[in-house]
């Protein structure tokens, strides 16, 4: 095992242009930082070797958390995950990236973990990525060209491969003011406390009564190269026909969208029992009664 | 490539050399002589090396020391309270909360972080608090047992 870090250009600029400037500069050399929870462990094993490391905590912009009836959630880059735990619109109003949050890593990581973080890291298994693709998040990428917004979904490319370029990077996420009656859950399925899941699903339904208008939506984690959002919900739960036929077709939209694998933490077929039972108990959850 | 950075560790002003591929458990421990900051996994998972920065409990093996410039940070030994235990050292000796001691330093520190930021906090609580600190004697009853007892 390798003990000491390779070594490298630590730099903290103190501006987006200042770290843009550094990344153009150096190219596919450097890399940005920002909780570093993931990078220093791949650093430590030589997965990534950058010569030079651009810590983003000294930049004031992106330590910014607000949120604001209309626009919604902005998450800057260094938002740490405890501070969105932390924060009452996310608990209030964005439940399923609360449940998220709360059975991440451990106190002490989520004290130096990111958001934007987990999400460039884009692993399959990213517990925040699914109740960020039912919110219909979008992330805010800074290059010198300026600043654009990237849907969630098209950030994600592969197995920890996103669509950013070498002179790119996250400034912030953004998640839409969800409507009123919002209700959300991230469920996950996996060994123990720290383990990644091995499937997570987050489900979101608003508007129930109104089956024209209903609005259901389902992410998942681990079942795919890729977090995944399973579009066909939405339009299945706006059939007038019985509750149990509804959950049937969402359950196998789902499947015919996922391509989970068989690795360490489980089964290929465990993983499929799995989506079945985790996404009907979240929308039991969700609608209680109600159906 | 070294780098002079000026921080407070247990309420003391130090200036130390560190080279940017120092991590902050290496400077505490290897540069420094805190030898209560112990190494583990090295990746975030056992929490031995924790630490407090800025009050909050931090694994130090996944901080680089630059990062450390102008900010506070405290070790076990910064707990004692003019050279004397307190009463959560005190509660740990009484609930047999410790074997073989490794990770004695980073229970205090996590359970001083919580128990200044929730004075009494439930039992769940305290065990998601120390869900990152891995402790391979006693089975953690004991160890929740005195924070529990601390707090009341």
């Amino acid at each position: 095992m390798f003990v000491t870090l390779p070594e490298f250009e630590y730099h903290r600029p103190q501006t987006v242009s200042a770290a843009l400037d550094l990344l153009d500069q150096y190219g596919g050399g450097a890399t940005v930082m920002a909780g570093g929870t993931d990078l220093l462990v791949d650093m430590r094993y030589r997965i990534r070797v950058p010569e030079h490391v651009i810590d983003l905590k000294g930049i004031e912009e992106l330590g910014k958390l607000t949120f604001q009836p209309g626009e919604g959630l902005v998450i800057g880059a260094t938002v740490t995950l405890n501070r969105l735990l932390e924060y009452d619109a996310v608990q209030s109003r964005f439940g399923a990236l609360h449940d998220a949050l709360e059975d991440m890593c451990d106190d002490q990581v989520r004290n130096r973990a990111t958001l934007a973080g987990n999400l460039c890291t884009a692993s399959p298994a990213a517990d925040c990525a699914p109740p960020l693709l039912v919110f219909d998040a979008k992330v805010e990428v800074a290059s010198p060209a300026g600043r654009r917004m990237v849907d969630l979904p098209d950030l994600f490319t592969g197995v920890k491969e996103t669509s950013l370029g070498t002179d790119e990077m996250v400034t912030a996420v953004h998640v839409p003011e969800p409507p009123p009656d919002v209700q959300s859950r991230y469920l996950k399925g996996k060994r123990s406390s720290e383990d990644c899941a091995i499937v997570g699903v987050a489900a979101l339904v608003a508007r129930w009564d109104d089956p024209r208008d209903r609005v259901v939506r389902l992410a998942y984690s681990s079942v795919a190269p890729t977090p995944v959002r399973v579009y066909d919900v939405e339009r299945i739960f706006r059939q007038d026909k019985p509750w149990g036929d509804l959950v049937e077709e969402a359950v196998s939209a789902a499947l015919n969208r996922v391509s989970p694998i068989s690795d360490v933490r489980s089964s290929k077929e465990y993983r499929v029992h799995l989506i079945d039972v985790l996404t009907r108990l979240a929308l039991r959850e969700l609608l209680g009664g109600r159906r | 490539m070294t780098q002079r950075i000026e921080l407070v560790i247990n309420d003391r002003c130090r200036t130390v050399e560190v080279a940017s591929n120092t991590t902050l458990l290496e400077m505490l421990r290897d540069q420094l002589k805190f030898k209560s900051v112990k190494p583990g996994c090295w990746r975030g998972d056992c929490g031995l090396c924790l630490v407090l920065i800025d009050g909050r409990p931090i694994k130090s093996c996944l901080v680089l020391a630059q990062e450390l410039d102008d900010r506070e940070v405290v070790t076990v030994e910064g707990l004692l309270d003019n050279g004397n235990i307190t009463r959560l050292h005190q509660s740990f000796i009484e609930k047999g909360a410790l074997q073989c001691g490794y990770c004695t330093p980073a229970f205090l520190l996590a359970s001083e972080a919580l128990l200044r930021r929730n004075p009494h906090p439930t039992r769940e609580r305290v065990c998601e608090s120390m869900n990152g600190i891995l402790c391979r004697c006693t089975g953690y009853k004991q160890i929740v047992d005195a924070i529990l007892a601390a707090s009341e």
